[in-house]
């Protein structure tokens, strides 16, 4: 039966009320950060008062908030780093993670099962307990203050999470395509390329998209092993509060703009994400 | 106990035109085993599951008995359902599956082990009683599909191509203990299947579908000697009837270019426009004296008989028939042999009715 | 024939017979890069750790560092910040991941039928789950906790009872509250994937067979969820067992709101610069974790091997 109908003989009002409910929820689910918008177009001095939605709404904080520089970089320079680190970081985990699922899942190691329990440990490990050393060898290779240990490092942490939920999707490719690329005498990187990615797209795209995401709000990192001039994006938002006064309208307006790319990736890509997270975790 | 009607029922599904059952009529009596059959996309499945409550009625009415169940919910319709791919619950084991409805029927677990060990033993399962769906072969787990049904004792059985995941040997053994099943039961069951062959051996009656609608309800007999239109004569019969488009001619139907005699009943059919004329293969008579030539294209020797498919040039063009013979035959791929109609022709007119029935000549 | 034809396991890809072309170093060739690197990122700042825990290693007042065998370690035993933090990470990790793996399957089970827009409250709700953890932080912190200003506040205002200094009075409720918000809707979408992968002709069958729409929850749903639970709970838990930014920008990590990894990070490179004790509870914060990741995998092991 169609998934929009009424099942036989059900009342017509729980389906209403249900909808209803639903609604409810996912508008207060919602309202924290509706609220954070609203703020956001607020003036300081609204925004740091009672609740209210009395006043005119303007744009000035976005204004505000892109122009100054706060101390060290602006906005630009900051989503220019993130959106660098994230990238090219998520780029390299693809590329390291394409082949290692591909032998996780096609034609398998005999030890796949340690392998993959060696690659999800990692992540059970806090990374916090390592940054103290992550931090000493950063410092030895001259790479504080850089994109590229960031890069190195956000690569490391996607890795796992990539490994895992690309061998999953990998698991769907049909055998008898693969053994009869491999009959026509193709190599690895032409199986890959012909086969395997084409089929695994949808997946793979899932995969970046999380690793994406998780790249570009990551703040520990970001914040210890650089001080000055690669500044990401969470950094900027909290170089918003300050101690001083109330900015609350200010830093609204910063994470609104910290949040767009994400959220809107995040939106459009939803149902692939929810395939990607139903895929890569049970399989 | 009951009888099944459906009243005009219709169901359209959203976003389409062309209703996917249209204004369906039947009647089946108390204790019938009726088969559904057509080709895919006939609607014989969506009958079926309107008739469970499956599908909502977009309009006409569905009655169990003398009730009205066009709006009443599955588990209040006080039937059972046999489906394809058997639906079996994972997590339980086959007695559990067995017993499953009685336990949300309440019914005291003495009484339950007692309904399910009977079927059990009916269906040879009782081996089997502690075992999960997943240890066991696609027959035994269509079997505990029937168990499930049969503990029941409900007024109607409604099986969706119960059989059609079994592998062809054990189909046909099936089959025919289904039909002895039902027959000892009693109960009135609906059938669904695209296979004519379990149709025409199980079926009390058989309705044949086609987009939709019901060209057909009729035992498999008269289906077969008395088709109601063009459809129903080629889908029922296997090989299929040899279905030859002619237009006639200066008052005359010709076959490979003889005329076509129609006997007594030459009055009723209109010459004036394009028909259809069926014969089944063991109308066409193989030989070296008939009248039309033909050539084999290959021949299918299945020990019992022989299906020899001959091509023959016809309006211009060359069509395939097919003819039954004994076995032995002895004719090879390529020879030229001769056909005469030697058995009862079926005549469809423009809209693919049935005109007339009758023994044609061949000149 | 089909008689005894057993029900076939699972496609059988992860015991392929080995083709004669392919040799072993052919197969393992394309996992090497992205061993080797991870093993060089997590393994060796491990290693050095292990070094500086046994030294005495201090930055302030800088001191020249000298092995000092396991005194860190039995220094450790008998710190109760330490043991506080412990505890802390426990608490905080257990109430987030109990309250949105429940939660989450709440709003699975509302959203998996059919209504007007139900692709847009999903997009609604998916929404906290893609925010910046300190952006998330922050909202509550000002926005909605905040004892003056705070929208919740305003809330309890309006029925009359009292304003609540959430953050600094309930610093663990507080960051559970936007941890459950933020990680509830990842539960959901993976609750989700289990509730319509059940095969729906078994659902049917059990409509016809009598059950109610409950029944069928409690009986076929539930069981067949349990996997997917399972799941959701060991991802929840191995992100939010690390969790760091929130505290950071809620709470920076006062008493009552510290857990282990932020803990360790005081005792570093955030202020403590105590090098090589820091460096000692983090080797053991790792050994904890490895045990626990280790009864986490076995679960996971379940879930590989296991045929629906």
């Amino acid at each position: 039966m169609s998934a929009n109908e009424r099942a036989v003989g059900e009342g017509v009002w729980t389906d209403r009320i249900l909808g209803l409910v639903a609604w409810l929820v996912g508008f207060i689910y919602f309202f924290p950060i509706l609220w954070l918008i609203i703020n956001s177009t607020k003036d300081e001095v609204t925004a740091n008062a009672t609740p209210t939605l009395d006043y005119s709404p303007s744009l000035d904080r976005y204004r505000e908030v892109t122009e100054t520089s706060v101390g060290l970089l602006g906005a630009g320079e900051a989503f220019t780093n993130s959106a660098i680190t994230s990238v090219v970081s998520t780029l390299i985990v693809l590329l390291l993670a394409i082949p290692a699922a591909y032998a996780l899942a096609i034609y398998p190691v005999k030890k796949w099962r340690d392998a993959l329990f060696f690659f999800i440990s990692t992540k059970f490990l806090p990374l916090v307990a390592s940054i103290l050393p992550l931090w000493i060898l950063a410092r030895q290779f001259d790479l504080l203050n850089t994109r590229l240990v960031l890069i190195i490092l956000y690569t490391a942490m996607n890795l796992p999470l990539a490994v895992w939920m690309l061998r999953s999707f990998f698991q769907e490719v049909p055998r008898e395509l693969v053994e009869a690329a491999e009959i026509d005498g193709t190599s690895l990187i032409g199986v890959l390329r012909s086969v395997v990615i084409p089929i695994a797209a949808p997946g793979i795209a899932a995969t970046g998209l999380l690793c994406l995401i998780f790249a570009w709000n990551e703040y520990f990192f970001a914040v210890q092993l650089n001080a000055a001039d690669a500044q990401t994006v969470p950094i900027w938002v909290t170089t918003n509060i300050s101690t001083r006064g109330n900015f609350i309208a200010k830093l609204s307006a910063a994470s609104v703009l910290a949040s767009i790319p994400v959220v809107i990736a995040g939106w459009v890509a939803q149902k692939r994400m929810i395939r990607g997270l139903a895929m890569g975790a049970i399989k | 106990m009951a009888s099944v009607t459906y009243h005009k029922a219709t169901r359209f599904y959203p976003g389409t035109e062309r209703p996917a059952v249209a204004e369906f009529d039947l009647e089946i009596p108390d204790g019938e085993l009726l088969v559904l059959v057509g080709p895919s996309g006939s609607g014989k499945s969506t009958a079926l599951r309107m008739l469970a409550g499956l599908e909502p009625l977009d309009g006409g009415q569905i009655k169990i008995g003398d009730r009205d169940v066009s709006n009443v919910r599955p588990r209040d319709r006080d039937i059972a359902m046999v489906f394809q791919n058997y639906a079996l619950y994972p997590q339980l084991t086959v007695a559990q599956n067995m017993g499953f409805a009685l336990k949300q029927q309440k019914v005291p677990k003495e009484e339950r082990r007692k309904r399910v060990e009977e079927a059990a033993r009916i269906l040879d399962l009782t081996p089997y009683l502690d075992r999960k769906p997943k240890n066991l072969s696609g027959g035994q787990r269509q079997r505990v599909a029937m168990g499930r049904a049969i503990v029941r004792s409900p007024q109607v059985f409604l099986m969706d191509e119960p059989l059609s995941n079994l592998d062809a040997k054990l189909r046909v053994q099936t089959r025919t203990e289904l039909a002895e099943l039902q027959e000892r039961l009693g109960v009135t069951t609906v059938y669904v299947t695209h296979d004519q062959v379990e149709a025409m051996t199980m079926g009390h009656r058989v309705a044949v579908l086609k987009d939709g609608i019901l060209q057909q309800c009729d035992t498999p007999q008269n289906l077969y000697h008395h088709p109601a239109n063009a459809f129903v004569a080629g889908f029922i019969g296997s090989p299929a009837m040899n279905l030859v488009p002619i237009t006639p001619a200066d008052g005359a139907a010709r076959l490979g270019g003889h005329r076509l005699g129609f006997g007594d009943a030459e009055g009723d059919i209109d010459l004036g426009a394009a028909l259809t004329v069926g014969f089944r293969p063991e109308a066409a008579r193989l030989g070296d004296d008939g009248p039309l030539e033909a050539r084999i294209r290959t021949i299918e020797d299945l020990g019992s008989e022989v299906f020899v498919h001959l091509v023959v040039a016809h309006e211009g063009d060359d069509i395939q028939i097919v003819a039954k013979t004994a076995s032995p035959f002895g004719g090879r791929n390529g020879d030229n042999v001769r056909v005469s109609l030697g058995g009862p022709v079926h005549v469809f007119g423009a809209d693919g009715e049935r005109v007339a029935s009758t023994n044609a000549t061949l000149a | 024939m089909s008689e005894t034809d057993l029900a076939a396991p699972a496609a059988a890809a992860n015991d392929g017979a080995l083709p004669s072309h392919a040799t072993p170093w052919r197969r393992r060739l394309p996992l090497l890069p992205a061993l080797i690197f991870t093993i060089l990122l997590t393994q060796v700042p491990f290693v050095m750790s292990i070094y500086y825990s046994l030294t005495n290693w201090k930055v302030v007042p800088p001191t020249p560092r000298e092995f000092i065998g396991f005194d860190n370690y039995v220094e450790l035993t008998s710190s109760s910040p330490f043991l506080d933090a412990a505890w802390v990470s426990v608490k905080m990790t257990v109430l987030s991941v109990f309250f949105s793996v429940i939660l989450g399957t709440l709003i699975a089970i509302l959203l998996d039928r059919k209504f007007f827009g139900q692709g847009i409250v999903r997009t609604l709700i998916i929404t906290p789950f893609l925010l910046m953890p300190v952006v998330a932080g922050l909202i509550w912190k000002n926005q909605m906790f905040h004892g003056l200003f705070g929208v919740v506040n305003w809330l309890l205002d309006w029925v009359g009872i009292d304003s609540v200094e959430f953050v600094s009075k309930h610093p663990l409720a507080s960051i559970v509250t936007v941890l459950v918000w933020q990680w509830t809707p990842f539960m959901m979408l993976i609750m989700l994937a289990g509730l319509q992968s059940q095969p729906s002709d078994v659902l049917e069958a059990a409509r016809v067979d009598g059950t109610t729409s409950f029944g069928i929850f409690r009986q076929l749903t539930l069981p067949h969820l349990r996997r997917y639970i399972e799941l959701a709970t060991l991802l929840g838990t191995i992100y939010l067992i690390q969790v760091f930014d929130q505290i950071f920008v809620m709470t920076g990590g006062g008493p009552g709101s510290t857990n282990l990894p932020f803990f360790v990070y005081r005792r570093s490179i955030g202020g403590g610069w105590q090098f090589g004790l820091a460096s000692a509870y983090s080797i053991v914060v790792v050994i904890a974790t490895l045990l626990v990741a280790n009864f986490a995998l076995r679960v996971l092991s379940n879930l590989l091997e296991d045929d629906v």
